[in-house]
């Protein structure tokens, strides 16, 4: 079950996308213990049978070099990782900071503190390979620190979280990197007029429409946080994750790598933080590779942007048409936004705004850089009169407060997560919703409505406004919201008849 | 005598002279860098004439030890300024112009003084008056004085509130710290030989002189008395250190085997009001004799029990408390591991010359950003001692996740054949990463800017940090005495704020942590008096100010870098 990104392949392209070695990106897994470097056995119980070596790569890739390297995160995506491949983590936790266990796991697999998945497409998979997953794919995230084997689902060890889906990830995290550049570029203008003035300035933090308090700067260079709201006091915006505390595809996929399979990736876990080649103690050194997470990360990143299906039914069609105007009346597009504005496609690899443990900008001669234009669906996308692409995310990339006393369905975790309190998630983006149920972050709600019903906090006017409306109108909602399917590629599964996508090949613009 | 050092040398030049210095170690080097290290090894270029320092610490015999540089921020614009003592000549103020993340620059400043400062071994930065504006204790051969701060990098010695009663000593080591129920910092100057004394300089060490302040707000000067500490034993460096984490400080001495006779490290009691007394052989102080030349603390597996780096001539000690005696007796019974743990820097670990070497400042701190913390030694011959190596590189001694420590001075580019003293790492640049000054005997000061980890043949940003800045109102309000605690994960590092130690150096500002692979991190402080502040929840790679009683803490950006 696979998605094909759909690339243009052009060798019009500028000259300047000088891309590593098609050829010499993959470097075959080799028997282990085997020192002549004999290839796998055609029925070798590896997952992995090819690794992406990042040393072959660098600058702006080519159609075809990104072509391989999408073909390699799909089938990594893919892969069942077994034994062979290094799963398991005997000796450290799901802590994304590398952290050594006391003793090993009584169970190498366990549904509540994890190896919890085979591979990643085991649950992102509703109802494709990189969608959602169901309550029954649920996983329990806890920081890894303390309670590391915890072996029931009582929320005071793990919060439950229900599986995202994946499309349109690489819009996401080039909309918050383009945020968090506003929001400081704000802050050091904050801190150059407070110096140049001698008095505080604050200023209402702003970007994309999308408003984050206030800071106050003063004039010896120090910065008041305490009037932010909805973001880290870092002024970064971490898009990912139900909770919104990941940066980027690349920390979350090398946090998911360990958490769900003990694949434990080099950049992070391998000798340079931890002093060990083998921090897991399995046995197995260079789980995952530099150039593994990079393909995982692109082929993420450049899933397509799920676009609002047009009904073939017009009594849907018009009652999508009225509960899109309902949906904005009544508040629910004040944090569920139709779209944010995005000056560019271009993603880069890594990108600007993580820190040590996840590859960073110049940390070595092997960034990547891949249009996001280069991919067919994108031609689809909106676009203002500034020639930015309109996201049609429906979210803010902002976290809110989503619970209060009344209405505290929401507000069901026990456990903060890096500093954000219990009852406080970012806007989970609609788009691709009426493809990817169930709803809230434990996946516990089944219907559209259900979930509607749900939002307290600062939701709670937006939803006591939709309990409000006639019966015709919340359906109106309803219907509009059956609307934000995931597209083309619902429409492919539905002509599989199933569950099976099929590949369609590369076309040539 | 050793040359000075351009800092005009291509950071490719450096790197192919640190391959080639490499090759040089020889066999028996204890933490030898030809073993496998896979962290981030630090790049430093050496570039005090390009950032505008020209300082030597030159003199006399008297002036063979000593030689301290103290670094704070005398102008209010939080960027570190150097003092550095001159021995027979003048000290000299410099002010730092470095732009942030960028090249070192400094502006020497000679009007901080209404007179010259001759005469001074080292000097330490504290505010002594809690007027908010950092003083400096002077060292001195002679006289020692309190210089105190008016803002804008001037200072005055003549006031009656901080003028010493003391008489002429040759002073070499500095402490303080604030005792309770005391509205000013209690202080000891520690001096070494006595020179008038018959037969010296063997076996005459001069005592010590402590000052408690007064408690009367009225009085025209703060330090009415003087009492002496004795015996002294020809001490290089003292510092006031809770080692018992019992919340109170005791006084730890290193003390110099060269001139004393019948003398030996020491440890006294500083209980509230009373007359400080030493520990003796019935608490379970143990006899340890060695060349003390300086004493560096940290908390190193963060137990609450601080170790201590002694240097020497040979063998650093690195002394953990023996917990088995302690837990029965609570006697302070240390424990050498220098040794088992790669540290004792006992000899060059480059060059074919196997005499011992000579350690002076010692300093712990994160230099990698790797979460764990390292150890800086500078080193260098007294004079011309032919027992002692004559080629005495400064030890960069990295700390590794089993404990040990990989020496990397060598590859890291700060082996130059100068005479190491006195020293600090601090961050100059604000870029996060530390860089390092030592002050050289007969040379000019080494200013190492640190530019990352080496990669190839250029340099990368190393692993994350914060930098934390602790602020109290009325008495003592930098903070001596807290303890910042920084827990990420599982991983929890401290930081005591300490005015001491060292070789005749001290640092004041934005303490320092790595956080290796951490994004972010809970600091607690457990504030002087023992009270603990609520947690403060920081983001990695930034510099936080926390205010007593105040729920939330600012963060500080420098100016190019906010």
């Amino acid at each position: 079950m696979t998605i094909k990104p759909y690339l243009y392949l052009t060798l019009t392209l500028p000259a300047i996308m000088v891309a590593g070695l098609y050829s010499s990106m993959l470097t075959p897994v080799h028997a282990a213990g085997d020192d002549a470097a004999t290839p796998l056995l055609p029925w070798a119980s590896n997952g992995i049978r090819e690794h992406v070596a990042q040393q072959n790569l660098s600058g702006a890739l080519t159609p075809q070099t990104l072509n391989t390297l999408l073909d390699a995160g799909e089938t990594l995506f893919s892969a069942r990782f077994t034994s062979a491949d290094g799963v398991g983590r005997p000796m450290s936790t799901q802590a994304i900071i590398p952290t050594k266990r006391k003793r090993p796991a009584r169970h190498q697999f366990a549904r509540t503190a994890g190896l919890d998945a085979n591979a990643c497409s085991s649950c992102h998979n509703t109802p494709v390979v990189g969608g959602a997953g169901d309550f029954s794919v649920n996983v329990f995230v806890s920081e890894g620190f303390q309670n590391t084997d915890f072996d029931n689902t009582d929320p005071q060890f793990s919060n439950e979280r229900n599986t995202n889906h994946l499309f349109g990830a690489g819009l996401i995290e080039l909309l918050a990197r383009e945020m968090t550049r506003d929001l400081q570029q704000q802050r050091r203008d904050a801190l150059t007029a407070a110096r140049a003035s001698g008095s505080t300035a604050s200023i209402t933090l702003q970007s994309k429409g999308v408003t984050f308090g206030q800071l106050h700067a003063f004039a010896d260079g120090r910065v008041d946080h305490s009037d932010i709201d909805g973001i880290d006091s870092d002024l970064t915006i971490r898009p990912f994750s139900q909770k919104g505390v990941m940066t980027s595809l690349r920390q979350f996929t090398i946090n998911a790598l360990n958490h769900h399979h003990g694949m434990l990736a080099t950049e992070r876990y391998g000798p340079r933080w931890t002093g060990e080649s083998d921090f897991d103690e399995d046995g197995h050194h260079a789980e995952i590779t530099e150039g593994d997470v990079s393909a995982l990360v692109a082929w993420q990143a450049t899933l397509p942007a799920p676009l609002p299906m047009q009904p073939d039914n017009s009594q849907w069609q018009q009652a999508a048409t009225y509960g899109s105007t309902v949906f904005d009346s009544i508040g629910c597009a004040s944090c569920h936004r139709p779209s944010l504005p995005l000056e560019s496609l271009v993603f880069s690899d890594p990108g600007p705004d993580d820190t040590a443990g996840t590859r960073r900008h110049g940390e070595d001669d092997h960034g990547i850089s891949y249009d996001l234009a280069l991919l067919q669906w994108a031609d689809s996308l909106p676009r203002n009169s500034n020639g930015h692409v309109l996201v049609p995310l429906f979210g803010d990339l902002k976290r809110h407060k989503i619970a209060d006393q009344e209405i505290a369905t929401l507000g069901n975790e026990l456990l903060s997560q890096r500093f954000v309190e219990r009852d406080v998630f970012i806007t989970a983006e609609l788009w691709g919703i009426a493809s990817t149920a169930p709803y809230g972050h434990r996946g516990d709600l089944s219907t559209l409505d259900e979930v509607i019903r749900a939002h307290g906090g600062a939701a709670r006017p937006a939803r006591d406004a939709y309990i409000n409306l006639g019966a015709s109108e919340q359906q109106q909602v309803i219907a509009f919201l059956a609307t934000l399917t995931l597209g083309d590629h619902q429409d492919t599964l539905d002509d599989a008849a199933g569950d099976v996508i099929t590949e369609r090949p590369d076309t040539t613009r | 005598m050793a040359t000075n050092h351009s800092s005009s040398v291509p950071l490719s030049a450096v790197l192919t002279a640190l391959v080639t210095s490499s090759c040089l170690i020889t066999a028996g080097t204890v933490a030898a860098e030809s073993s496998t290290y896979a962290g981030d090894i630090p790049a430093f270029t050496e570039q005090a004439e390009q950032a505008g320092i020209k300082h030597t610490y030159s003199g006399p015999w008297e002036y063979f030890v000593g030689g301290g540089v103290a670094v704070f921020d005398c102008n209010g614009d939080r960027r570190p300024d150097l003092f550095f003592a001159g021995g027979d000549g003048n000290s000299a103020l410099y002010i730092n112009h470095s732009s942030t993340g960028g090249e070192l620059a400094f502006e020497h400043f000679p009007g901080y003084s209404t007179v010259p400062q001759k005469a001074v071994t080292g000097a330490y930065p504290l505010d002594i008056d809690n007027d908010g504006l950092m003083d400096l204790a002077l060292l001195r051969v002679g006289r020692n004085r309190l210089l105190r701060g008016l803002g804008d990098c001037k200072f005055d010695h003549a006031s009656d509130e901080l003028k010493l009663l003391t008489d002429s000593s040759w002073t070499t080591a500095f402490s303080a710290t604030f005792e309770p129920a005391l509205p000013y910092p209690t202080l000891v100057f520690g001096n070494y030989v006595d020179r008038r004394a018959p037969g010296s300089p063997w076996g005459t060490c001069a005592d010590h002189q402590l000052y408690r302040p007064t408690d009367n707000r009225d009085s025209p000067s703060i330090y009415t008395d003087a009492m002496a500490l004795s015996p002294g034993h020809c001490t290089l460096s003292m510092l006031f250190t809770d080692w018992n984490r019992s919340g109170k400080s005791s006084l730890r001495i290193t003390n110099d085997r060269q001139y004393h006779r019948g003398g030996e490290e020491q440890l006294w009691h500083f209980n509230e009001g009373a007359q400080p007394r030493l520990y003796t052989r019935n608490e379970g102080w143990k006899k340890l004799v060695i060349w003390g030349m300086g004493i560096a603390s940290a908390d190193l597996n963060a137990d609450g029990y601080p170790e201590y780096a002694l240097t020497s001539m040979g063998d650093t000690k690195l002394q953990q408390l023996e917990f088995d005696t302690f837990d029965e007796s609570g006697w302070p019974q240390y424990r050498d591991v220098a040794y088992e743990k790669g540290a004792t820097a006992h000899r060059p670990y480059q060059g074919d010359d196997l005499k011992p070497s000579t350690g002076w400042h010692a300093e712990f701190d994160d230099i990698n950003n790797d979460g764990l913390l390292d150890l800086f030694i500078a080193k260098g011959n007294v004079e011309q001692m032919p027992d002692f190596t004559s080629n005495d590189p400064d030890n960069l001694l990295l700390g590794t996740h089993t404990g040990d420590y990989h020496e990397a001075g060598g590859e890291s580019g700060i082996a130059l054949p100068t005479r190491g003293r006195g020293a600090a790492v601090v961050d100059l640049n604000h870029d996060g990463q530390l860089d390092i000054i030592v002050v050289n005997r007969g040379d000019n000061v080494s200013l190492f800017r640190n530019r990352g980890a080496i990669y190839k043949d250029r340099t990368r940003i190393s692993g994350n940090w914060l930098q934390i800045e602790l602020q109290q109102d009325s008495i003592n309000r930098n903070a001596i005495g807290a303890t910042v605690s920084v827990k990420s994960g599982n991983t929890t590092r401290t930081r005591t704020i300490q005015v001491g130690g060292g070789h005749a150096s001290g640092e004041a500002g934005f303490i320092h942590i790595g956080l290796g692979v951490a994004e972010r991190a809970a600091v607690r402080v457990r504030w002087p008096d023992g009270q603990w502040s609520a947690t403060y929840r920081a983001f990695a790679n930034n510099f936080m100010i926390i205010k007593r009683n105040h729920p939330e803490a600012t963060y500080w950006y420098p100016e190019s870098a906010q």
